[in-house]
């Protein structure tokens, strides 16, 4: 295998090295060939796509995101439609405080540059 | 089909058919591959069957979960192999030479200048393996690649990672190394001198 003859003697060292080449031992194949089978694919058994519902689901976190936010959801709704009387304790609501009082200004600069021109 | 009249289909193409569940696909490619990659590691690692049979394992167990993403074309099965194994064994040396060393070069037997063919073979390859040992990793890496296993130097240069010309450089200096580690055996290993 070599490209010339060697003079030193290690062309011969090679060629003994190839003709005592180390052999696996038949019990190893044997546990060889039982892993490749064990990590072979089954034949047909490619995993499909997952469906649309499913990629949703999981871009919401799995089922525990997708399930808070949809509680959150309804909280915020029945916040909305029905206030807790607690609530209204600390905002009694536009009614009874203007703007100005809590320290907004209810036009912005952009809104007077514009009445005035 | 039975793996003997596999013997004409490519690596590439029986690891596509392994991905695709061939069970015989699978016993081809472990009784085609197993030996050598076994053989490229007991020669790395100077001999420790164990440890060899450890690296072929770990090798082997890569390649099959790589089968279903292989890409045709891009590399052959064996250059990916050599490269797989090299790095086992050099990672495990390099673990091995942290710890308690030298144990595991076999020493040559006893009365090797024997006059059986047989024994004389065997004193050499043991030589030779005492001898690969005491070479840097790449070095005899690339030896054992060119002079034993017989690769091309294009092939071993992709396995290393490497330009042709660094791989001849790498031979060359390992062969030197040999030379230099078997100096004073030559007489008993039945070689002549220069």
């Amino acid at each position: 295998m070599t490209d010339r003859k060697d003079e030193t003697g290690l062309d011969a060292l090679f060629a003994a090295a190839r003709d005592e080449a180390p052999m696996p031992s038949g019990d190893f194949m044997m546990r060889l060939q039982a892993q490749a089978l064990a990590e072979m694919p089954q034949a047909g058994a490619r995993a499909a796509e997952p469906g649309f519902f499913a990629q949703l689901r999981e871009a919401l976190g799995g089922w525990k995101g997708a399930s808070g936010l949809a509680a959150a959801s309804l909280v915020g709704l029945w916040l909305g439609i029905s206030p807790p009387a607690a609530v209204s304790e600390y905002w009694p609501g536009a009614s009874q405080v203007s703007l100005g009082e809590i320290g907004l200004d209810p036009a912005s600069g952009y809104d007077l540059a514009w009445i005035e021109g | 089909m039975p793996y003997d009249a596999m013997s004409d289909i490519a690596d590439e193409d029986l690891l596509a058919a392994y991905a695709r569940g061939d069970a015989q696909a699978a016993r081809a490619l472990t009784a085609r591959l197993g030996p050598r990659v076994f053989a490229h590691a007991m020669r790395m690692l100077g001999g420790d069957r164990a440890e060899a049979e450890d690296v072929t394992q770990e090798a082997l167990l890569r390649l099959w979960r790589a089968a279903p993403d292989w890409r045709m074309g891009e590399a052959r099965v064996t250059t990916w192999l050599y490269r797989v194994t090299a790095n086992l064994c050099i990672d495990r040396m390099r673990r091995r030479r942290a710890g308690p060393a030298l144990d595991a070069i076999p020493e040559p037997e006893d009365g090797a200048p024997s006059v059986a063919a047989a024994m004389m073979a065997r004193a050499r390859a043991d030589a030779l393996q005492a001898a690969l040992m005491t070479l840097p990793d790449r070095q005899r890496e690339a030896v054992i690649l060119r002079h034993i296993e017989g690769l091309s130097n294009p092939e071993i240069a992709e396995i290393m990672d490497l330009g042709v010309r660094a791989v001849e450089s790498l031979t060359a200096r390992g062969k030197r190394g040999l030379e230099a580690a078997l100096s004073g055996r030559k007489a008993e290993l039945g070689l002549e001198d220069d």
